[in-house]
């Protein structure tokens, strides 16, 4: 047991128990904060596999700022707990963790294939990968292009944002 | 790497003239803060100037900006249709006495038809799955925007509401699929996943054959969510309903040509065999039969568009309920993905595109009038508004397909298509569903016709020389292109060719 | 790495954290011996010294308080917010360098940096917005009208200058080329400070920065004459002095980002010239740090007490019609730089 693989059942463990946490809890708020703890934890596993710039988006983007906006609705609308949302025990809730046991061993499956069948040893490309220099090389050569069109598609849902949140029109 | 993307350029005119419209468009709006139509006309321009570009594009299929892009005939024929369809929608919405009141900010309104065109054209010649997800979210976007612009209508804001939900819900839905696809073949280009599955790299049997099925069915939901096919079609009725009649127009011609054209790439390139090509009917890769998902999926909303459109009051509604069932009829061509189905599918949207937006013009104008789309509202429209009614009539006919309308030749097209390659009984479901399709159609000629305005009115209503001019302009093309729809036809056979892997 | 080097890492840690520690307490001294300067006051005289003790008693006297929970409190995450607040306040400083050369320790040679992570900037920032869930939790936790509108408000201002904080630093990154600290205080060599090369983003940031900290002018969030106290309205004892706690290590925090991205980190002009062995450069430059974070934590307090509050309004207009634009326009320039010169 080296150091790392210690620190990744320890991170595994948090995110697969906040991930069960969030979809369990009925006070939204908990479920909230569980989902960042989950997003935490995926951060520090992404930094196992040597991917830190996709790691500190994790927490810069998601922890710290959709999750800051989910909090501040929950605030706002002032939530109740969904309890009737649980009483209702049709073949809806069974459904459920049926596809997402189906999700799960395609999702298995599919990565096994990536990896040649084998989960035990992190590729020695990842540390090549990972790096905000080489993040950076592949958005400005080969993705350009997709580049440049986000940028618009972002400039034109800002635009509409500002737009459909005005509330008189001048 | 900079190079390729200089060389890559000057394919590329049509779509930054379009991006600069847009962006020209909004400084122009910022600049001068009027609630003038100044915007409208600049708009206008740009399509104008990007469609006279369209035809100096390669007539072989280019790759371009890394594999990223492709420009083709069949690309380019798309954008005549999606390009030309806003340039229709503006001219409209000029004249909408809806968007005049219930909405201020009519200069935005024009920035982001410029934008949704942009999208649409970025789809039909997006040949990599990440290009394929950020031209869809553009035109997503842009749409819940524009289906809410009518702000001070409730029902407006409903429908930007549930196309957000429905689309947010969708798009996340295709994204899962794009990662499994990603997941089993290594790449996000749809050549390199054609490679893929060619060469066996990827096993198609057991778990991942299950996988790419799995991946394949949540491609289709995110596609099928666009083009409202049926069990993703539940926001269509509300926000055809709810949004701007031009905008409903423009959603209904012109965003499905642009999905059609996407989906149909993306399962051409990505899953079919070309070797069979000298048939005329592609095969797809390992047996893998997604003709049949496609045929269900078709049936299912043909017959539920047309069934629930008979129940109808509204006629923005019952139009909505109509276009579903067009994108069923529409399907059919992806069916049977031969030559001869993709270039009748191109051919539909031609004559799809006159019907369509001659109704939905005839609808706003009416609503403008008398303030209803109430089918019962159109008693005795026949002897008030003559010319308005003879144009809605042949607009209707022409949607069920009879003749001597255009309808009629792109419905023969597709059907025989379906039948050439051994689909007869689609064929004949697709007929049945046209005879439905009669019955709601000719409800609203009956109302025009045969029965009194409610309180004996027989005062005429009149309409502006501009709009029965437009209203005339429609049946024209409506009539002729059912005898001499030789060219179109010509035209669509000749943009087939659509940008292949090594060919 | 073995146990020395678990052991090495620990002591910068624990000396780190002692420092601090300490620091905060003089600077209570200092901001009530400040505030009384520029008020014509005499301020803490009596504890101590000079009154430099106050401070200790200050801290007695709140451990001995009792501790008061809301009934309709959330309790678990009304004692989980004091903690997210000091505990992001403190983690940031691990990847400040605070000295050029390194030394050698028990045969092994140690960096004066607790982490030389290499997305360092982006460790701050990523840290900086985490550090906003301490002041919204307990705002909505404490179940008091007046602390969920505190709550709510640092949300909003957090949100609103993290943008305009993250674009300032672009132009840090585009000068340097890289995001590690440690590279963008070595390229800020001789008197080459980003504050020479980067004057509008230096402003933006500091702006930005004392927004991110919740000081005047920017400390709506706690607002005395209309929120009470805002989000620590129903914190007493030792989770109150969490707080006040973690708002001084956060300007601690800021003053040393601020110092190692525009001020040059431990820099000092010309030091070089001297020939001093790498113990004394150690030493001379961990004092210029030091002096420059605490020129910058004077800067804060001087701010404080000299400017009014903005109203919220006032707030939001700043921070997305000035700074953000601001700060964009400092990339464009940088950028037109970069490429023509």
């Amino acid at each position: 047991m080296t150091f790392e693989t210690i620190l990744f059942y320890v991170l595994a463990l948090a995110g697969i128990v906040s991930a069960l946490l969030v979809i369990t809890r009925r006070n939204p708020m908990h479920a909230a904060l569980f989902l960042i703890v989950n997003f935490v934890a995926l951060a520090g596993i992404y930094l196992t596999l040597h991917a830190q710039f996709v790691a500190i988006t994790q927490v810069l983007v998601y922890a710290g700022a959709i999750m800051v906006l989910v909090l501040f609705v929950i605030m706002l609308l002032n939530l109740q707990n969904e309890q009737d949302l649980f009483e209702k025990r049709s073949w809806r809730s069974y459904s459920g963790p049926i596809l997402s046991l189906l999700l799960l061993a395609l999702l298995l499956r599919t990565v096994a294939f990536v990896s040649g069948g084998s989960f035990d040893r992190i590729s020695p490309e990842s540390e090549r990968i990972g790096t905000v220099a080489n993040i950076g090389q592949q958005l400005f050569t080969a993705f350009v292009f997709p580049f440049e069109m986000a940028s618009l598609l972002l400039l034109a849902a800002m635009v509409g944002a500002v737009i459909l949140a005005k509330k008189r029109f001048p | 790497m900079p190079d390729i993307i200089f060389q890559s350029t000057k394919h590329f005119w049509p779509e930054i003239t379009l991006a600069l419209t847009f962006i020209a468009a909004m400084i122009f709006e910022f600049a001068t803060k009027k609630r003038t139509t100044g915007t409208g006309i600049l708009v206008l321009l740009g399509l104008a100037a990007a469609l006279v570009q369209l035809p100096s594009a390669p007539s072989e299929p280019v790759s371009i900006f890394g594999g990223m892009y492709a420009i083709d005939p069949f690309s380019t024929f798309f954008k005549y249709v999606i390009i030309v369809t806003g340039m229709v929608v503006v001219l409209f919405s000029f004249q909408s006495q809806e968007l005049k009141k219930e909405s201020g900010h009519t200069g935005e309104y024009y920035c982001f038809i410029a934008a949704v065109t942009f999208g649409m054209v970025l789809m039909t010649g997006s040949s990599n799955l990440v290009m394929i997800y950020l031209s869809i979210e553009l035109v997503s976007i842009t749409s819940y925007i524009l289906a809410g612009f009518s702000k001070s209508l409730r029902r407006s804001s409903e429908a930007a509401l549930k196309y957000v939900i429905f689309g947010a819900l969708s798009s996340g839905i295709m994204l899962y699929g794009m990662s499994l696809i990603f997941g089993l073949t290594g790449t996000l280009d749809l050549s390199g996943i054609r490679t893929a599955l060619a060469s066996g790299h990827a096993v198609t049997t057991g778990w991942s054959f299950a996988a790419l099925m799995a991946a394949i069915v949540l491609m289709l939901a995110g596609f099928g969510y666009k083009v409202s096919v049926v069990p993703f079609h539940f926001w269509t009725p509300d926000v055809y309903e709810g949004a701007p009649i031009t905008i409903t127009a423009f959603l209904a011609v012109a965003s499905k040509a642009a999905v059609f054209a996407v989906m149909i790439r993306f399962f051409y390139v990505a899953f079919f065999d070309n070797m069979l090509a000298s048939t005329g009917v592609y095969s797809s890769f390992r047996n893998v039969d997604w003709s049949m998902i496609l045929a269900v999926l078709s049936v299912l909303t043909m017959t539920l568009g047309n069934f629930v459109a008979i129940w109808q009051d509204n006629l923005k509604r019952m139009l909505a309920y109509s276009s579903i069932a067009h994108a069923g009829y529409m399907l059919m061509g992806v069916v049977v993905m031969s030559n001869f189905g993709l270039s009748a599918i191109m051919l539909y949207f031609v004559m799809y595109f006159f019907m369509n937006l001659g109704a939905f013009y005839v609808v706003m104008v009416i609503a403008d009038k008398i303030g209803s789309e109430n089918i019962d509202d159109y008693r005795g429209f026949g002897k008030r508004a003559p010319i308005i009614s003879v144009g809605l009539s042949i607009f209707l006919i022409s949607l069920t397909g009879l003749p001597p309308t255009a309808g009629f030749v792109g419905k023969l097209f597709l059907f025989s298509s379906v039948m050439a390659s051994q689909f007869i009984w689609l064929a004949i479901v697709g007929v049945l569903n046209s005879v439905v399709s009669l019955y709601y159609y000719a409800r609203v000629l009956k109302n025009m016709y045969l029965r009194e305005a409610p309180d004996g009115d027989e005062s005429p209503i009149v309409f502006s020389k501009v709009t029965s001019a437009v209203v005339i302009l429609f049946i024209i093309p409506n009539i002729l292109l059912c005898f001499f729809y030789q060219p179109v036809l010509t035209f669509a056979q000749r943009s087939i060719a659509i940008l292949l892997p090594g060919l | 790495m073995d146990v020395l080097d678990i052991a090495i890492a620990l002591i910068k840690i624990v000396v780190m954290f002692v420092v601090v520690l300490l620091t905060v307490a003089e600077l209570v001294y200092t901001e009530r011996k400040i505030s009384a300067w520029i008020q014509n006051r005499v301020g803490p005289n009596r504890v101590g010294w000079l009154g430099l003790l106050q401070p200790y008693a200050d801290v007695v006297k709140l451990l001995l308080k009792e501790d008061i929970v809301p009934a309709a409190a959330n309790r678990f995450i009304h004692t989980l917010a004091p903690v997210i607040s000091i505990g992001v306040a403190f983690s940031t400083l691990a990847v400040i360098p605070i000295a050029g050369p390194t030394i050698t320790l028990f045969g092994r040679t140690v960096h004066m940096v607790i982490a030389d992570v290499n997305v360092g900037i982006l460790y701050v920032l990523a840290l900086t917005s985490m550090g906003v869930y301490g002041l919204t939790l307990s705002g909505w936790a404490s179940n008091n009208k007046y602390s969920l509108l505190g709550g709510l408000r640092s949300a909003a201002q957090m949100i609103s200058y993290e943008l305009s904080m993250g674009l300032s630093l672009i132009g840090v990154i585009m000068i340097t080329g890289s995001l590690q600290l440690t590279d963008i205080v070595h390229h800020q060599h001789g008197w080459m400070w980003n504050l020479v090369l980067q004057p509008v983003g230096f402003i933006t940031f500091l702006v930005a920065s004392f927004a991110e900290t919740n000081r005047a002018p920017f400390d709506l969030p706690e607002a005395e004459p209309e929120l009470v106290g805002g989000y620590h309205t129903e914190y007493s004892s030792f989770k109150f002095a969490l707080f006040f706690l973690a708002e001084y290590a956060n300007m601690i925090t800021s003053s040393a980002v601020i110092t190692t991205l525009y001020l040059g980190g431990w820099q000092v002009p010309y030091l070089e010239t001297f020939g001093l062995s790498d113990g004394w450069m150690v030493l001379v430059q961990i004092l210029a740090f030091m002096l420059k974070v605490a020129f910058l934590l004077f800067f804060f307090q001087w701010v404080r007490w000299s400017v009014p509050r903005f109203r919220y309004d006032q707030l939001m207009n700043l921070g997305w019609k000035v700074m953000l634009p601001l700060a964009i326009a400092n990339i464009v320039l940088t950028g037109a730089l970069l490429l023509f010169l």
